[in-house]
């Protein structure tokens, strides 16, 4: 059979022509000289990525690269010594960072890794004896004890066996609640409390999973992740949850226990209409026009993930009143509540335009 | 049909054109899916695969774990590397699709070749990646065979090692994988015969060949395969041909991310890094 030659494939970028595998060289083999070759290109390869923190300012380091040799650094996460020299490499592929002399890599995109105090949203997917188990978006789910949530009848009551018995009338398999990280272990595991009356079981809302403080935009730590906002269109005002593991929570705004203080004096009260509403499972009545604004807000924050844009409360605002306009100007008026494709696109022009 | 291998030595040209030492269009991508941890797909030739990483995630039975066998043919999940108490246990599944060769080929439930793939690439990528940071988790490895044509185990080890680096997960250096082969059969006895590099279907039929992975621009060999019959004279000029071959692999995987994270940084969706020469003003 004679030799087949196929016709030719698209051009190939930079790796196709390799200067090292001349005409001349192909009538013998000779593997040794190949090898030195290949092995000298990627020595000076990484000599250039190691001398300048490479010229593009874009420029990224990947697992495998010298970040420095300089023993004057200390390693962060995202990097390793390698064993009996003093060099940093870098584990991951992202971007570098330094604080003071710590030199860490923050990927490009990773799992949630959580921190002391951040706001998060989790689902229970786990009932244990004293204890749930929350999907926080993180390497290993989160606990969250049932000594660090808020008991009906009062903060100072104490927990007894009848509760741990009743721990699924707090928190069943599959509930959405906000909580906050209040422990680490050194594994990285996460303790969860919801000992706020701004924690707790959620409800009356639109769950949305974007990417989280993992890296690759999202949602980013900010001063507010919790706000509540006046929807256009007759849809009366509705609560955002930016949890900072990435999901958000986006619900009709319900008459908060701390709204009450004024009306009812005295704490025992408070504490009763938290034992009503606080664990309830049940949605209330959600008028139309708050469900098409629910909608159109979460139609927002994906569309901002869509395009790169960080998720946060100024982001969220904006991006809303723009949506808003954006339908007004359509020709379906307001019931157009479509934020994919392009219209995601110009949507993101207009907020980064600004 | 038989590989002509006198038109080898006449022309030095293989059978689709290429001469010894070189690769196959390699074309791949990362993060082909939104939605998962880690995702990318490999083209070397027209072997087409892509991968699909979970975690790393609490092992066990959670929604998004189950069920991960769909359709085609395929073995269960293996399990390999670092014990469970101590780092990440990285699970490798390995579909291949129905289509994906020439003749329809119904492959058994738990076929052993492809149990061996799947502990090939969960050990290797295991020794690879610092699983001890994630104690008590699971990294899942997803992999689809869409097409095959020779080196489908080093196009599976390419596909992983990019979903990884896509996903996050801390490792010592990519794993890139090629094959090796030999121009003549193990029969001809030729001591003469020259190594090839990156086999297609029609020569891994035919001539002898390995799969090699190493870690990264070194020549630490992570993985090594070998099939078929070849004279021990001949191994160590294929296996340098391999490394070699890995390397040049190494650096077009090494550009694919590059070139995403570049794109990345300039969208805005990374925040800049720091430069190393920024770094000395202080």
């Amino acid at each position: 059979m004679p030799v087949t030659i196929l016709a030719p494939k698209a051009v190939r970028v930079g790796y196709g022509a390799n200067p090292d595998h001349s005409d001349s060289e192909d009538s013998g083999s000779d593997p040794e000289g190949d090898v030195s070759m290949g092995l000298k290109r990627a020595a000076a390869g990484r000599k250039a990525a190691a001398s300048g923190g490479s010229g593009s300012k874009y420029e990224i380091v990947t697992p495998g690269e010298v970040i420095t040799d300089d023993p004057q650094w200390m390693r962060g996460h995202g990097t390793y010594v390698a064993p009996a020299t003093t060099s940093i490499i870098s584990s991951v592929a992202g971007t570098v960072t330094r604080t003071n002399k710590l030199l860490s890599v923050r990927p490009l995109r990773a799992r949630y890794t959580p921190e002391v105090g951040d706001l998060v949203v989790g689902r229970i997917v786990e009932v244990q004896a004293k204890r749930w188990r929350v999907d926080v978006g993180s390497t290993q789910l989160a606990s969250l004890p049932l000594s660090a949530i808020n008991l009906p009848g009062g903060i100072l009551r104490k927990r007894t066996e009848t509760d741990e018995l009743q721990i699924r009338t707090f928190f069943a398999e599959g509930d959405l609640l906000v909580a906050e990280v209040q422990q680490l272990f050194a594994d990285g595991g996460a303790v969860l409390h919801t000992r706020s009356l701004k924690y707790g079981k959620l409800r009356n809302g639109v769950f949305v999973a974007v990417s989280g403080m993992g890296g690759g935009g999202g949602v980013v730590r900010s001063r507010r992740q919790v706000w509540t906002l006046e929807s256009a269109n007759g849809g009366g005002p509705v609560d955002i949850v930016l949890g900072v593991n990435g999901y958000v929570w986006i619900s009709k705004h319900v008459e908060t226990p701390e709204g009450l203080v004024d009306k009812t004096s005295g704490i025992t009260n408070i504490e009763e209409s938290v034992s009503a509403t606080m664990y309830s499972s049940q949605n209330d009545r959600i008028g139309p026009e708050t469900m098409r604004e629910i909608g159109r807000i979460r139609g927002v924050v994906t569309a901002l993930v869509d395009n790169g844009l960080r998720v946060d409360e100024d982001m969220v605002m904006r991006g809303y009143h723009e949506a808003v306009e954006m339908a007004m100007t359509s020709g379906e008026g307001p019931e157009d509540i479509y934020l994919g494709g392009e219209r995601g696109e110009q949507l993101a022009a207009a907020l980064t335009a600004v | 049909m038989p590989l002509d291998t006198s038109a080898y030595s006449l022309a030095l040209l293989r059978v689709d054109g290429r001469r010894w030492n070189e690769l196959r269009r390699i074309h791949a991508q990362i993060r082909t899916q939104a939605a998962a941890d880690g995702s990318s797909y490999l083209e070397i030739g027209h072997t087409k695969v892509m991968c699909v990483v979970t975690g790393p995630s609490e092992p066990g039975s959670r929604r998004g774990a189950i069920g991960s066998t769909g359709g085609g043919v395929g073995g269960g999940a293996v399990g390999g590397g670092a014990a469970q108490s101590k780092g990440a246990e990285v699970a490798v599944s390995i579909v291949i699709a129905g289509f994906s060769s020439v003749d329809r080929k119904r492959t058994a439930r738990g076929d052993k070749r492809i149990l061996e793939l799947q502990s090939t690439i969960s050990n290797a990528l295991a020794a690879s990646l610092h699983t001890h940071l994630f104690p008590h988790s699971a990294i899942n490895i997803s992999l689809h065979v869409l097409s095959q044509d020779g080196s489908l185990l080093a196009a599976l080890i390419n596909a992983a090692t990019l979903a990884c680096v896509d996903a996050g997960i801390p490792m010592t250096d990519y794993v890139a994988a090629c094959t090796a082969g030999s121009t003549s059969t193990y029969a001809a006895n030729d001591e003469a015969a020259d190594p090839l590099l990156d086999l297609n279907h029609q020569e891994e039929q035919e001539l002898p060949g390995l799969t090699v992975a190493t870690l990264g621009g070194s020549d630490r060999v992570a993985v090594l395969v070998c099939e078929s019959r070849v004279q021990v004279s001949r191994l160590e000029g294929m296996l340098a041909v391999g490394v070699d071959g890995c390397k040049q692999v190494r650096e077009i995987l090494d550009r694919v991310v590059r070139e995403k994270g570049r794109r990345m940084v300039q969208e805005g969706t990374v925040e800049k890094g720091v430069g190393l020469n920024d770094m000395d003003v202080d």
